[in-house]
């Protein structure tokens, strides 16, 4: 008898064709999850090997002087920055006070440079006519040569003349009326052999000098001040760089030689072999770097940079004597306060500075956390370089960030405004039309996105910071074409259709019931959707924009092209205005060093360790976009 | 109850063939329903508040007639029960009292008017908004909104501006008293609503829409979603209810009709078929339709 209910599943290899399908689809999810973590393994293994290479390398600089003498380095850079401030007041105060001189002598230079370099040929021929002529003063030929080369000489300044550009030998428009004339006339006493200025001009010069003379002389001693200690710095920076390469060289000395012996064994060149086998035994493998012998130099320039540092002070109170109290011009008198107020500051970063170049010691340890701390909170992102390799996650974290913010900024406004619309208020034809426009943009490829930045929005935005009757807009005009703003507001049109799709998803999913109930209660369609409708979808609204400021904060190929990829922490000085300047962000750092990197370098790990950054910052907004919709979901 | 909800228009057409022997002429009932008011209840006909006149709905622009030739009035002060198979027109027929039917791009009244107070609701002057301000509506569904129990019944009075705390908290404690929650929810006014059980919310939806003090409250199946405990207690309010407001109910429930109703108008297939006191509906249907309807023989 024939079993009833036996299986009629078809098998092969004992498989049977359901439990197949089962297995396909299960075996999918199950390599999903197992790629991602793989991919969650290899960051994180990589990315955490960063950071004991780091702390080896700090260590390092440490060791070989560098941090000693950067110390120093951070005390000439301070006053660099208040030095261009004062040259900003001095130029500001010869330009008011005393423009029409400086006119004068900058015409006359023009006009000097011109006519040496037009009437070269009979400049040099009347200097050879004279030089005869004083050797032969009594020949009538030689004589006649000279006030014929003379004439030639006077003929061609006629023509130099003529052809002189007013407007590029006075560019700022100093020079008063008539003046010009008045120069050009007096380049007739101008001997261009002697090269003796006219009298005009010697005048122009002279007053120059009387209205400048003091202002000048601060400037000069202000600048000069600390010139000593920049001597030094750099003579102990050349010394630090030795002590550095000669340190690393040493690290992987064992390696090296052992590489030059096999090399040696393995060439069939006597020469060579011979060659490879001289540089081993120049090798010199020391069990320990004699770092304390190496950085004695450093120990013993400490008198002197407390020395220099001292005497800094003293010139730098001296200089600041001698600017003028009550300068003529409101923007040098600006920038003189800018100074003033500064100097505190300075003074204090100045001595805190000399505290830590003094108690400098290269056997001094360095602390773990100082090293971690130096990547979360460094300010500097300095790579490929000779001096020193600095990996600070700052000015990328904050270019990143302010460039999310704007994104944002424009499109939650837009994206949530334009979901309440269609969602609620649109008429059918309008919906048909409206979203489809919208999520259309997230068909765009981000590097024409970022072609468009470059080319129409960033020339647009410019011009438009241009515009006289805005330039009450803080930060404009804006001195970058790609900066902040530019990436901003194309990233928020990135975003835009992503918060607007699960936005419209969050109001789709409150029940009709609850518009229904309200509006049978009298309320407008306006006053439904603002009390009700939107209250009711805020978590999911919330949501779409933690989604959305996930995808804006990863996104590259836009950063990476409109940014600026300027790495330095933006100057939040200005205000609001720090959006016209460039910046970089941790995914523009990725795609632009990632390619040119060692495998395994410091660098390769730093880089690592960015990405990872940004992959928990992305896993963090999607964990809590996701408890927040599960959190207030309305039943 | 033995009706059969998932009928669709055939099998009713079929139904109706086979039950009227005597085809219900549309112009016949108008005229026959409105004699049969005046005879039986010629003193209510003054006091009537809604009055609906010939009116034809249509749910796709006028291609097909939801509604045909109804003429009924609603006298004020009194609970009025419509009752019918699903898919009657009875719940149209409501959600045009207030002008719900609106918010439906398609929808429009083909015929006839309805005039509440006097007024023609569909005349141009007419702002549904002020009009439902008047009209509350009570759903088959309890849909308290996500806000606290305070904020549900505040709700009419403040999207019609009141500020004052005071005012709003008095409002709040009368609706829940005359909706009988308020015992239940006066320590709790600030948690939300979504936390109370299906009778309590349905009471609160009661609550809010006679907060802004209607002349007139729809409700549309109210208790079809509770259990028999909540829809005895909801039962028990409308009685009390209907010493302030005048209610229109839409049921399934012919017990329910009876109970709580002083009249009833029974539809079918778009038509009103014979609207009278409960009692005569129930008792002594002047209609075949109405008796095989009352009597559970289809529906």
């Amino acid at each position: 008898m024939a079993k009833q209910f036996e299986k009629r599943d078809r098998r092969f290899l004992g498989i049977g064709v359901q439990s197949a399908i089962k297995g396909f689809f299960g075996g999918n999810a199950l390599l999903s999850i197992a790629i991602l973590l793989l991919i969650c393994v290899f960051l994180g293994k990589e990315a955490f090997l960063f950071f004991p290479d780091h702390h080896k390398g700090l260590q390092l600089y440490r060791k070989s002087g560098q941090e000693y003498v950067d110390g120093m380095k951070r005390q000439v850079e301070d006053h660099a920055d208040l030095n261009s401030l004062m040259a900003q007041a001095y130029f500001a105060e010869k330009a008011d006070i005393a423009g029409r001189e400086w006119g004068v002598v900058d015409a006359f230079g023009y006009l000097v440079d011109l006519a040496e370099d037009e009437g070269e040929d009979e400049i040099d021929a009347w200097a050879d006519a004279r030089e005869e002529l004083e050797d032969a003063e009594e020949d009538a030929e030689v004589k006649r040569a000279e006030s014929e080369a003379r004439a030639a000489w006077g003929e061609k300044l006629g023509e130099i003349l003529a052809k002189a550009d007013r407007a590029e030998a006075d560019r700022f428009g100093r020079l008063e009326a008539g003046e010009w004339e008045r120069l050009k006339a007096s380049m007739a006493e101008w001997d261009p052999v002697e090269e003796e200025p006219p009298a005009f001009v010697v005048q122009a010069e002279k007053d120059l000098k009387a209205k400048m003379g003091t202002f000048e002389a601060a400037r000069n001693a202000f600048a000069a001040a600390v010139g000593p200690l920049n001597d030094l710095k750099e003579t102990l920076r050349g010394k630090a760089m030795v002590v550095k390469e000669e340190a690393e060289a040493d690290l992987t000395a064992v390696a090296r030689k052992k590489a030059l012996v096999e090399g040696a064994a393995a060439s069939t060149n006597s020469e060579d072999r011979q060659r490879r086998l001289d540089e081993a035994a120049a090798i010199v493998i020391r069990e320990k770097f004699p770092f304390a012998e190496r950085t004695e130099v450093f120990y013993e320039s400490k008198p002197e940079h407390a020395r220099l540092a001292a005497e800094y002070l003293v010139a730098l109170k001296a200089a600041m004597e001698l600017v003028p109290r009550a300068p003529g011009s409101k923007e040098a008198e600006a920038r003189l306060t800018q100074i003033r107020s500064e100097l505190p500051d300075v003074l204090q970063d100045f001595s805190r500075n000399s505290v830590m170049v003094q108690e400098w010691r290269h056997d001094k340890p360095y602390g773990w956390w100082r090293s971690i701390s130096a990547f979360f909170f460094g300010k500097d992102w300095v790579t490929n370089s000779s001096w020193h390799d600095f990996f600070g996650l700052l000015p990328l974290f904050t270019g990143s960030l302010l460039i999310s913010v704007i994104a944002l900024m424009v499109a939650v406004p837009f994206a949530v405004s334009a979901a309440i619309y269609v969602n609620q208020l649109a008429r059918r034809w309008e919906q048909t039309i409206i979203k489809p426009a919208i999520e259309f943009v997230q068909a765009i490829p981000s590097v024409v996105l970022g072609f468009f930045g470059i080319m129409v929005l960033g020339t647009f935005l410019r011009e438009l910071s241009q515009v006289e009757a805005l330039s009450w807009v803080p930060g404009f005009p804006m001195a970058e074409r790609l900066n902040i703003l530019n990436a901003g507001l194309l990233l928020g049109l990135m975003a835009v259709p992503t918060i607007f799709t699960l936005c419209e998803d969050a109001l789709n999913n409150v029940p009709r019931a609850f518009g229904e109930a309200s509006l049978a209660l009298g309320a407008s369609k306006l006053q439904t959707v603002w009390r009700v409708i939107a209250p009711a979808a805020a978590s999911g609204i919330l949501a779409a924009v933690l989604l959305g400021f996930g995808r804006v904060i990863g996104e590259t190929m836009v950063v990476l092209l409109v940014a600026g990829n300027k790495i330095a922490i933006p100057d939040f000085s200005e205000g609001i205005g720090v959006i016209t300047q460039p910046a970089h962000t941790m995914t523009g750092i990725i795609a632009q060093e990632t390619g040119e990197v060692d495998k395994g370098s410091l660098h390769w790990r730093a880089l690592f360790m960015v990405g990872l950054i940004l992959f928990v910052i992305s896993l963090f907004l999607n964990w809590t976009a996701q408890r927040i919709i599960h959190r207030f979901r309305i039943a | 109850m033995s009706f059969v909800p998932q009928l669709n228009e055939r099998s009713m057409n079929e139904i109706n063939f086979d039950a009227t022997p005597e085809p219900a002429l549309p112009a016949e009932i108008p005229v026959m329903s409105p004699a049969k008011s005046r005879g039986t209840e010629g003193k209510e006909a003054a006091k009537s508040l809604i009055e609906i006149e010939d009116l034809g709905f249509s749910y796709d622009l006028g291609q097909t007639e939801t509604l045909r030739n109804i003429t009924l009035s609603i006298p004020k002060g009194q609970v009025t029960s419509f009752i019918g198979p699903s898919g009657c027109g009875k719940s149209t027929l409501l959600r045009c009292l207030n002008r719900m039917n609106d918010l439906i791009d398609t929808a429009k009244v083909t015929r006839g008017k309805i005039k509440i107070m006097g007024q023609d609701i569909h005349a141009a002057d007419v702002d549904p908004i002020e009009l439902r301000k008047r009209v509350g509506m009570v759903f088959q569904k309890y849909n308290p909104f996500p806000k606290s129990i305070f904020e549900n019944a505040a709700y009419g009075m403040r999207i019609q501006g009141v500020k004052s705390q005071k005012v709003l908290a008095e409002a709040v404690e009368r609706a829940l008293k005359q909706s009988a929650l308020w015992d239940e929810v006066k320590d709790r006014l600030n948690s939300s609503a979504l936390g109370l059980s299906g009778g309590q919310q349905q009471r609160l939806c009661i609550a809010r829409a006679i907060a802004v003090q209607p002349e007139i409250i729809l409700m549309d199946e109210p208790c079809s979603a509770l259990d028999p405990i909540a829809t005895a207690r909801i039962e028990e309010l409308i009685t009390d209810l209907k010493e302030n407001y005048t209610i229109v109910i839409v049921t399934h429930n012919m017990q329910q009709a009876t109970r709580v109703s002083a009249r009833t108008a029974f539809f079918y297939l778009g038509e009103l078929i014979e609207v009278g006191p409960t009692t005569k509906i129930f008792g002594n249907p002047s209609k075949k339709q109405t008796e095989d309807y009352v009597s559970g023989r289809f529906g």
